[in-house]
């Protein structure tokens, strides 16, 4: 069954499906293993496919899905007989569309401030990676410490402003995270 | 020489009857109508006559004429005429007998008396039923409508004399809009059934649906069979039967069937029927109408009594005494049976009509399947959205209910929708699993968000998703596979191309 799960770097395998009843699936399709749905990988089979019909077998039970129709973006699936609609954006075009609708959005630009004066060690992630809630993305020595500095959303890297080496002082501006959470 | 028996119908039902007559030795003969050449029922006749109906009016089905005709030239025996279409109309079995045809049913004259309630409800008075309150006879005006409403009290119901699936109906909550209630009804029942004759009674509120199936001899011996249950309806039309009824108790099943019975007898009915009663949320039931032809949801009393219905139409028909006695006749179990119509439950059960790619219904034991079509056939606009039905048996309610959603999870059909997800949203229901429902729970009850669930809405994200990433990532050499390497989700890449 599902374990909570890293995401792994790659962004732009990172998709987000919108119900129209405004529900919302971040689904993650790695290349080699189960899909990654909301932070949990899923142990779903495929069954069978053919054109525009998908079998799963989950939990036990088998779900029929069927593409209903398909306009750009959006797409109408019907699952054992039920139709559900969706509209589905990449990671970036999810991104870049709650920029443009900030209001009606509530997309977070996170910001990383360096929590204490010190040197940047280690930098483990780069811009455009995705990022886990509590994954660390900078090491920042102070005081003989290396202190890991994790991420305080989900989202993608957006931009580092900081580089291995430098020193930075309190406060200052390390990281910017666009957060995909609700 | 062998029988030869023309079932006078399509579908399912005609499969369910040549096989009746195969169990009697009989040839099984049916109608190829130009609507639906390449029916799934030609495949399991004997002979088929080509109707050649594609310039007529009606199809062969309603054509009463050219099936006596076409029957005569084809020395046919028997006629079965099914259920819907001629199976009610007396001047078809008329026909029939008058050109030496034996038809499978009661009399012409029952037949015609049974259709006009008036006719029937009289009879069943004389018979001691008991009756909703309301006219005798049919009501000339509205004004007339008014003053019978004044004294049994508001709701009341307007009903066309000749009337049936809904039409020719409406309810009337005060006396306001009893006037165009009147009119609209009246000229809905004229258009349908060139009758204009209306009767009013009193609106039972919450009612159910609840029907004895009987069958009589020709020699004066009529059984029942127990009840049905059949409150679950859409539009006035059922859509989930069971057998026997949670709300029925040994004593009433006794007293009803007993009553069924003594008005079978007293007006001289053969073959199988079908006495309906409507009963109240007090329990007290009155008598609504008899029907005199074998019914949809036969199959559930079929599975709790084990008498083969459609065996015993055909027996009857050719003079044969009923062997069956009532003292013998036990229910067993629980059976529920499903419609699968192809109509959309997400949007007020709007038909659907096309191909269907693929279906794959349940295979059980305890599962009886009764369907007219198969992968690949073709619904089409000209006749009912009822494609097939799934019948479950199981030891008692519970057993039944759990087995019936299993069976549904197991029913897939790709190409069209079917109220198949609407009977799964049934059997979890509360209502229905204590048996409270009555005939307004899809009108007061049911709302299409009730079909869904968040497995279900998860896994069509996924779907969504993989269909919309197999264009997005455009990486065709770059296959994930999911465990089973034959299984490449991506290559839909290049088929998708809207």
């Amino acid at each position: 069954m599902g374990t909570s799960y890293i995401y792994k770097r790659d962004a732009s395998r990172l998709f987000i499906a919108l119900r129209e009843n405004g529900k919302r699936f971040k689904i993650y399709i790695p290349k080699e293993s189960q899909p990654v749905i909301d932070g949990i990988e899923q142990d779903i089979d495929f069954v069978e496919q053919e054109d525009f019909h998908y079998a799963f077998d989950w939990n036990g039970k088998r779900f029929h899905c069927e593409l209903v129709s398909r306009d750009q973006n959006k797409a109408v699936v019907k699952v054992n007989g039920v139709e559900y609609k969706f509209s589905l954006e990449s990671l970036f075009s999810y991104i870049r569309r709650g920029m443009i609708n900030s209001d009606s959005n509530k997309l977070n630009e996170n910001n990383i401030v360096a929590p204490m004066p010190g040197k940047i060690v280690d930098i483990f992630l780069a811009e455009g990676d995705l990022v886990n809630e509590g994954e660390p993305i900078l090491s920042l020595e102070a005081m003989k410490m290396q202190n890991e500095i994790s991420a305080n959303c989900n989202g993608i890297i957006r931009k580092i402003r900081v580089q291995s080496g430098q020193s930075v002082m309190k406060d200052e501006l390390l990281v910017e995270i666009s957060s995909i959470d609700e | 020489m062998k029988k030869r028996l023309l079932i006078a119908n399509r579908s399912e039902i005609a499969i369910r009857i040549i096989r009746a007559a195969h169990k009697l030795g009989m040839l099984a003969v049916v109608f190829q109508s130009d609507k639906e050449p390449d029916a799934l029922y030609l495949n399991y006749a004997d002979e088929i006559i080509p109707a050649r109906d594609s310039g007529n009016e009606k199809p062969i089905f309603l054509d009463a004429d050219l099936i006596v005709k076409l029957a005569l030239e084809h020395n046919i025996d028997l006629v079965h005429p099914g259920y819907g279409f001629l199976s009610e109309n007396p001047d078809f079995a008329q026909l029939c007998v008058d050109n030496g045809i034996n038809f499978i049913g009661p009399s012409p004259q029952l037949i015609r008396d049974m259709g006009l309630k008036t006719v029937a409800k009289s009879m069943a008075i004389t018979c001691g039923l008991p009756l909703v309150p309301g006219s005798d006879g049919a009501i000339n005006d509205a004004d007339e409508a008014k003053a019978f409403a004044d004294k049994i009290g508001y709701p009341v119901i307007l009903k066309a004399s000749a009337g049936g699936g809904g039409r020719g109906m409406r309810i009337v909550e005060k006396a306001d809009t009893m006037e165009r209630n009147f009119k609209s009804a009246s000229d809905e029942a004229l258009a349908a059934f060139s009758n204009g004759d209306m009767f009013i009674e009193k609106y039972l509120q919450n009612p159910k649906h609840l029907e004895f199936q009987i069958m009589g001899d020709k020699h004066g011996n009529v059984v029942h069979l127990g009840e049905r249950e059949c409150s679950l309806q859409r539009k006035h039309q059922k859509i989930v039967e069971e057998a026997p009824s949670a709300s029925v108790t040994p004593e009433m099943r006794k007293e009803m069937g007993e009553m069924a019975v003594r008005f079978a007898k007293a007006i001289g009915y053969y073959s199988a029927g079908t006495i309906e009663y409507i009963m109240d949320e007090d329990g007290s039931y009155y008598f609504m109408e008899m029907n005199t032809r074998i019914q949809v949801e036969h199959p559930v009393t079929e599975m709790v009594t084990g008498v083969d219905l459609v065996d015993w139409q055909i027996r009857v028909a050719l003079g044969e005494e009923l062997t069956l006695k009532q003292e013998d006749i036990k229910i067993s179990g629980w059976a529920i049976e499903c419609r699968v119509n192809c109509e959309d439950p997400q949007n007020r059960f709007s038909p659907q009509t096309g191909f269907i790619d693929k279906i794959h219904f349940p295979k059980k034991d305890f599962i009886r399947i009764e369907t007219g079509v198969h992968s690949g056939s073709v619904v089409t606009p000209y006749f009912d959205s009822m494609i097939a039905k799934i019948i479950v048996k199981g030891d008692n309610r519970a057993d039944v209910i759990e087995k019936t959603l299993a069976a549904l999870y197991d029913f897939s059909m790709i190409g069209l929708k079917t109220t198949v997800p609407f009977c799964r949203t049934v059997m979890q229901h509360p209502d229905f699993v204590d048996a409270s429902y009555t005939t307004r729970w899809v009108d007061s009850v049911f709302t299409p968000e009730m079909l869904e669930n968040e497995e279900e809405e998860m896994i069509g994200a996924l779907a969504a998703t993989i269909m919309y990433a197999s264009e997005y990532l455009q990486l065709s050499s770059d296959l994930p596979t999911y465990k089973n390497d034959s299984l490449s989700v991506w290559v839909l890449n290049k088929r998708l191309n809207y």
